[in-house]
């Protein structure tokens, strides 16, 4: 609960001092992909806060190069 | 193009000091399992390994010397094909800032400060690698002559306390198990400090005297491949590899056994601050290429706006990638080399064939 209002306060004082800026400025696509790395970024923390697993992106990778190094292990130890 | 112009000296030091970064802390323990006594002989392989793949780069940058990769990948591969390849690649600084993070993370918790949670530290440092990257890259590369000064120092230092405690008896006997675990041993020492600089492919516009880009690039990657070459040669020579692989930390361990006289002892926080130095500038650097890589391929002209939420992105995710250490160690000594050698040795090698390949159909063109 605590960790929650702690990153929305986070998030807040972040928007407040990025946005005004770029909404004098007008530059509409800073904003867009701003917001919406600000918006990934609150939720992968609240996830987290809650205590909820998040996919480790490392898995992927052991996933993708497991028979290159399967074969060079295979390779060099023989 | 933002105005920003790094001078070439600046630049060489900077990539001596990335080549170090990390490796000079978490580096020996792997070739010394591979490897074993041997270890020594797989730093030497790799470092001449390394300088290949750092003139590859090199030559890569010289296709397009005032675009980044990311303008360039689009350049050589298509709209289509280069923003996917770019997509790719910025997942590339993400996992490695994530990564470093929590190395710092780890090591800090277990070592200095014991008892503080390791989001704690990993959130600190996050704050001071976003303002690092918000000063922009002249700002790293200058402030990296006033700390490189620091580093040499301390190495120095380092290294003259240390030679007494040499015993040749640790390296006997040479190439006991032939010469494959040497080239098994070799290949992490050529990713880790060598492949990883692909990231300078982002930022060489940005260095005054194009021509001799590639020049300075060998002598500041020759640099730190010699500190790291000293370094695993001293684990080896000093604590035997039986101890090098087993610690997490083994040039740590390393300096835990200087001691000068009967009066300086436990000066093993030197290395901690050599090493948090060089992680500190590998880190901000591939923060900053994050931010700019995701600026230009979104076509945003200021990167600076992306640094606070990516900064949060990053704390989560160097939480989320390790869920204990052993996972982590086995991912990182096992698959995380071929992950670099994808885009330090792959990608480079393709960019330079397709540009080649359309080099000659203009050719054929115009006639």
């Amino acid at each position: 609960m605590w960790a929650t209002l702690g990153i929305f306060i986070v998030a807040i004082l972040i928007f407040m001092a990025e946005a005004p800026s770029l909404l004098i400025n007008k530059s509409k696509r800073e904003l867009w992909v701003f917001s919406v790395l600000l918006v990934i970024g609150v939720g992968l923390s609240i996830t987290r806060g809650l205590n909820v697993s998040i996919p480790n992106p490392l898995d992927l990778l052991i996933i993708v190069y497991k028979p290159l190094s399967d074969l060079l292990t295979a390779l060099l130890n023989s | 193009m933002e105005n920003k112009k790094i001078d070439l000296p600046q630049f060489t030091i900077l990539v001596t000091l990335i080549t170090v970064g990390d490796s000079i802390l978490v580096l020996p323990a792997i070739p010394a399992a591979l490897a074993k006594q041997d270890a020594w002989l797989s730093a030497i392989l790799g470092l001449l390994i390394g300088l290949f793949v750092v003139y590859l780069l090199g030559t890569v940058g010289k296709l397009y010397p005032h675009l980044t990769l990311v303008e360039y990948n689009e350049k050589i591969l298509g709209k289509w094909p280069g923003i996917v390849v770019s997509i790719l690649f910025i997942f590339y600084p993400l996992l490695s800032v994530a990564a470093h993070v929590r190395e710092i993370g780890d090591f800090t918790t277990t070592h200095i400060m014991t008892n503080t949670p390791v989001l704690m530290v990993n959130l600190i440092f996050v704050v001071i690698i976003v303002m690092g990257a918000r000063l922009g890259i002249e700002v790293i590369a200058r402030s990296g002559e006033i700390f490189f000064f620091f580093f040499t120092i301390l190495f120095v230092v380092f290294v003259i306390a240390l030679v007494p405690l040499i015993d040749l008896e640790n390296v006997k006997p040479i190439l006991e198990g032939g010469i494959k675990p040497v080239i098994n041993g070799a290949f992490t020492v050529v990713a880790f400090p060598f492949m990883e600089l692909l990231v300078f492919l982002m930022v060489l516009p940005y260095v005054n005297h194009q021509k001799k880009i590639r020049k300075s690039f060998l002598i500041g990657s020759l640099c730190g491949g010699l500190v790291l070459v000293i370094i695993i040669a001293f684990t080896i020579l000093i604590l035997g590899y039986d101890l090098t692989q087993r610690s997490f930390y083994p040039t740590f361990a390393l300096a835990k056994m200087i001691r000068i006289g009967d009066f300086l002892e436990r000066i093993e926080v030197i290395l901690a601050v050599m090493w948090i130095l060089t992680t500190y500038y590998k880190i901000t650097f591939y923060f900053y290429i994050l931010n700019l890589a995701i600026a230009q391929i979104v076509r945003i002209k200021e990167y600076k706006v992306l640094l606070y939420p990516m900064g949060m992105i990053i704390t989560v995710l160097s939480i989320v990638i390790s869920p204990n250490a052993a996972y982590f160690n086995d991912t990182i000594s096992k698959y995380w080399p071929f992950y670099d050698s994808t885009f330090g040795v792959f990608l480079p090698l393709l960019l330079l064939t397709v540009a080649f390949i359309r080099k000659k159909h203009e050719k054929i063109g115009y006639n």
